[in-house]
């Protein structure tokens, strides 16, 4: 490690609407150091990463690569420059072959303006080598596995001569062993002098690799310690902060005497749920927690039909629940609010009245015999769940393109409030949207609950389920690790579970 | 100069929802007064509605079907077909008038039907499907006819449907006007025409509200089908036999038709009252042409521009109001 930092950020500040991402972030990274970053979803982790990568300009603050300061207009820029982010999801064409992949954006050496693959081979060979690719690199790539196609990811990034490689959550989703052959690379990569940023959940990894690592909190950074300086424990206090936990102001009482609404037992699908159980009484608010891949959208999947399990089975209102799409989950009367709002709730160009209609297009028939939209119908119910939910919209014929991020999620959720389903899941429901219209959807739900709606929310947002959720269960690796009760629902606990779950089996 | 910039998108916005209807009036207008004596009368109103009745018939079902968010390309195959085998059934195998047509119409059904099924349960491309389909229709037409148009033994009964007229007005006028309206209502005006938009506008969400997405796209084939087998039968009638490629030409016709429609009214969304002004251009412009005895391919000339520019001004003066 060398006494000048390859990457310098100073005094960063960066927002998107009304919500401060980044708030004033210093961070220096060193040539062949493996700096480690951590911190809740939504602490202004990516928005670093973005705007060291020349995808968002910052607002103010400086950007220093070997001490001189530079403006990034581009990605192509930040990869010129030696910078190369390794997303999650890897961002690798599935169709091309592990060579075309590695080249891709990157210059490619000619004869006569026809690409020289064999050129090109033998000049990427001793690279990939170095990284462990002990395949062929002309197999196509969506016959990789996660771990090869980020061997893959990382090659790539070497060809492109990256001195800081960045990578998010790089061990999500390999096993054990194919992890430390990552973590060799990684420290091997060190050696050589190429920095790496090392973004992740998992803190027992960043305490093994790492030896420095940097906390952000809401858009600050809160720690920045040498590892042999620093505590599981801090680090959790870190991530989580001091706050005083808020508890739900309704809350529920379990009476053991009724049946649940749904009883789930053994549900198993693939490797994403691995047998999970649990009741849901009527009236209850359930907060589903844990990671980003701990299995809690596949389990919800499964519950609306979505995507069907490998074992197990569910009860719903006394009767046997195996939904084989969401058509019949929904005629049990289950409504789902998806998590990717614009992608999977919202109907674009179609006016907020024909979007709130769409759940329940068969009541709105002017007779039960007669198939004929009840337009006037269809324009009050409309202007009652807009007013109920304070849709801010100039009519019901305005477009649902044109409203804000949180008026369009009490559209999502709105259009199932009409025939009232006995169950409605949220997934991630204040994900994008801001404070204010966050508490209105917590008011909303909770006022569902009380009339006797049961619901289950998913959030990543640790603080979210204390506030709405009279039980939360926390989910990791496909199982439900810790169930929480009222006050023992916090913050800390949820973060705790989350994290503890392999160190307390382990 | 904040007002100007207001005022001009104003302009480009009303330019983009009803710039194709007042080209139709303007190009309406002119040829009244080019042609005062044989444009502007009743006669050729109805003459003008009398060719774009089917045009409307298999451009209407091919509405339906790009609402769902799929293209037909085997409609104008299905019409060809639908032609044949109801001259056929008639003339050949001796079949009343009104079963061969509920048969063939039937047929047209279940072509969309196939159709349906290959783009939504064997997740085949619906172009690459409808064109494969088309070109199996093509088979099946010259199998049952050996290539041969069918002219002997069409019964009067038959050729009064197209040729026959209630109260002045021509049969096909009407049967178009009942059918457009009853598509329109279902589109517009019915829950399943709600799915039917909804699937179109994002399939994702549609089956996350609990719509049986592959139903409705099935729907939308089958309409499509039925209207291509109307259309050909109707064009059967009026030709009083039935020629392997007569129907041909009305796929390209009712892709024209439907997206000019998508650049009327609404912001590039298919819809039927669209897809009539996108008929009306057309059958508007080739009866001009006529009556001015321009040679043919003027017709083409002038479908192929209309499109293009139709399309391209709603599209571009969308994108300036928008900036």
């Amino acid at each position: 490690m060398s006494d000048a930092p390859f990457v310098s950020v100073r005094g960063l500040q960066k927002h998107f609407g009304g919500i401060q991402a980044l708030k004033g972030v210093d961070l220096d990274i060193f040539p062949g150091e493996v700096h480690g970053l951590v911190g809740a979803n939504g602490a202004g982790k990516s928005t670093l990463i973005k705007v060291l990568a020349g995808v968002e300009r910052p607002d103010s603050g400086s950007l220093l690569i070997d001490g001189v300061e530079v403006q990034l207009s581009g990605s192509q820029q930040a990869a010129d420059l030696g910078l190369s982010f390794i997303h999650q999801e890897l961002n690798l064409v599935p169709c091309w072959n592990a060579l075309e992949n590695i080249m891709l954006g990157a210059p490619k050496r000619t004869h006569l303006g026809v690409i020289d693959w064999q050129a090109i081979r033998n000049q990427v060979q001793p690279v990939a080598d170095k990284v462990g690719i002990h395949f062929p690199l002309n197999v196509p790539i969506a016959r990789l596995s996660p771990a090869e196609k980020w061997l893959i990811s990382i090659c790539r990034a070497l060809v492109r001569k990256a001195r800081l490689i960045s990578m998010d959550e790089p061990t999500a989703s390999l096993s054990i062993r194919e992890s430390e052959n990552l973590f060799r690379i990684v420290r091997a990569l060190a050696g050589e002098g190429v920095a790496v940023l090392y973004v992740s959940h998992r803190l027992d990894e960043l305490m093994a690799l790492c030896p420095r690592v940097t906390a952000f909190r809401d858009g600050r950074r809160v720690m920045h310690s040498e590892r042999n300086a620093l505590t599981r424990k801090q680090l959790l206090e870190a991530i989580v902060g001091g706050e005083a936990p808020v508890s739900a102001n309704n809350p529920i009482q379990y009476d053991n005497l009724r049946p649940p609404l749904l009883r789930v037992s053994g549900l198993v699908s693939g490797n994403s749920i691995r047998g999970v159980s649990f009741d849901l009484q009527q009236g209850e608010v359930l907060g589903l927690a844990g990671l980003v891949g701990s299995g809690r959208t596949e389990l919800v999947r499964v519950i609306f039909g979505a995507d069907q399990p490998d074992s197990g089975t569910m009860m719903f209102a006394d009767r046997a629940y195996a939904p084989r799409s969401p058509a019949d989950a929904v005629n049990f009367g289950v409504g789902l609010v998806p998590e990717e709002r614009r992608a999977e709730g919202l109907f674009t160009g179609k006016s907020l009245a024909f979007n709130l209609a769409l759940a329940n297009l068969r009541d709105l028939r002017i007779k039960p015999w007669l198939p004929l939209l009840d337009v006037r119908r269809r324009a009050d119910i409309a202007r009652e769940i807009g007013s109920r939910l304070q849709v801010k919209a100039s009519s019901i014929g305005t477009i649902v393109d044109r409203l804000s991020g949180g008026n369009q999620q009490k559209v999502v959720i709105g259009k199932w409030l009409v025939r009232t389903p006995k169950l409605l899941i949220l997934d991630e429901p204040s994900r994008g949207v801001d404070v204010g219209a966050r508490g209105e959807i917590h008011r909303i739900i909770r006022e569902l609950a009380v009339q006797g709606m049961s619901v289950i929310v998913i959030s990543s947002e640790s603080e979210e389920l204390p506030a709405l959720c009279d039980r939360v269960l926390v989910m990791a690796e496909g199982k439900i690790v810790r169930e929480l009760r009222g006050s023992t629902i916090t913050r800390d606990a949820i973060v705790h579970a989350s994290y503890h779950h392999n160190a307390s089996a382990a | 100069m904040a007002r100007r910039v207001s005022k001009n998108r104003i302009v480009l916005s009303l330019l983009a929802k009803y710039g194709t209807i007042f080209g139709l009036f303007i190009m309406a207008g002119i040829f009244s007064v080019l042609a005062p004596n044989a444009f502007p009368t009743f006669g050729n109103f109805l003459n003008v509605l009398n060719q774009a009745s089917l045009s409307m018939i298999i451009a209407g079902g091919l509405t339906v079907a790009v609402v769902v968010g799929e293209l037909d390309l085997s409609i104008g195959f299905a019409a060809s077909y639908a032609g044949v085998l109801v001259t056929g059934l008639i003339a050949n195998q001796g079949l009343p008038v009104l079963l061969a047509i509920v048969l063939v119409l039937g047929c047209g059904g279940l072509i969309g039907v196939v159709n349906g099924l290959i783009v939504t349960k064997v997740r085949v491309n619906s172009v690459i499907a409808t064109l494969g389909i088309g070109t199996i229709v093509v088979g099946l037409n010259f199998a049952y006819s050996t290539g041969a148009p069918i002219v002997a033994g069409v019964p009067d009964a038959f050729t009064q449907i197209a040729l026959g007229r209630i109260w002045g007005v021509p049969n096909d006028v009407l049967i178009t006007a009942v059918l457009v309206a009853g598509l329109w209502i279902l589109v517009e005006r019915t829950p399943v025409g709600q799915s039917i938009q909804a699937v179109g506008a994002n399939p994702v969400a549609a089956r996350l509200c609990g719509i049986r997405v592959d139903r409705i796209k099935i729907l939308g084939f089958t309409i499509a089908g039925v209207c291509a087998a109307l259309t050909g039968i109707l064009l059967a009638s009026s030709l009083g036999s039935g020629t392997t490629g007569a129907g041909d030409s009305y796929l390209l016709a009712a892709f024209a038709a439907v997206f000019l429609g998508s650049a009327t009214l609404r912001d590039g969304e298919f819809h039927i009252l669209g897809t009539c002004i996108g008929v009306l251009i057309i059958a508007v412009g080739f009866n001009g042409l006529a009556i001015f005895g321009a040679a043919t391919f003027y017709q083409y000339l002038f479908q192929g521009v209309i499109l293009i520019l139709a399309v391209g001004l709603s599209s571009l003066s969308r994108y300036f109001a928008e900036k």
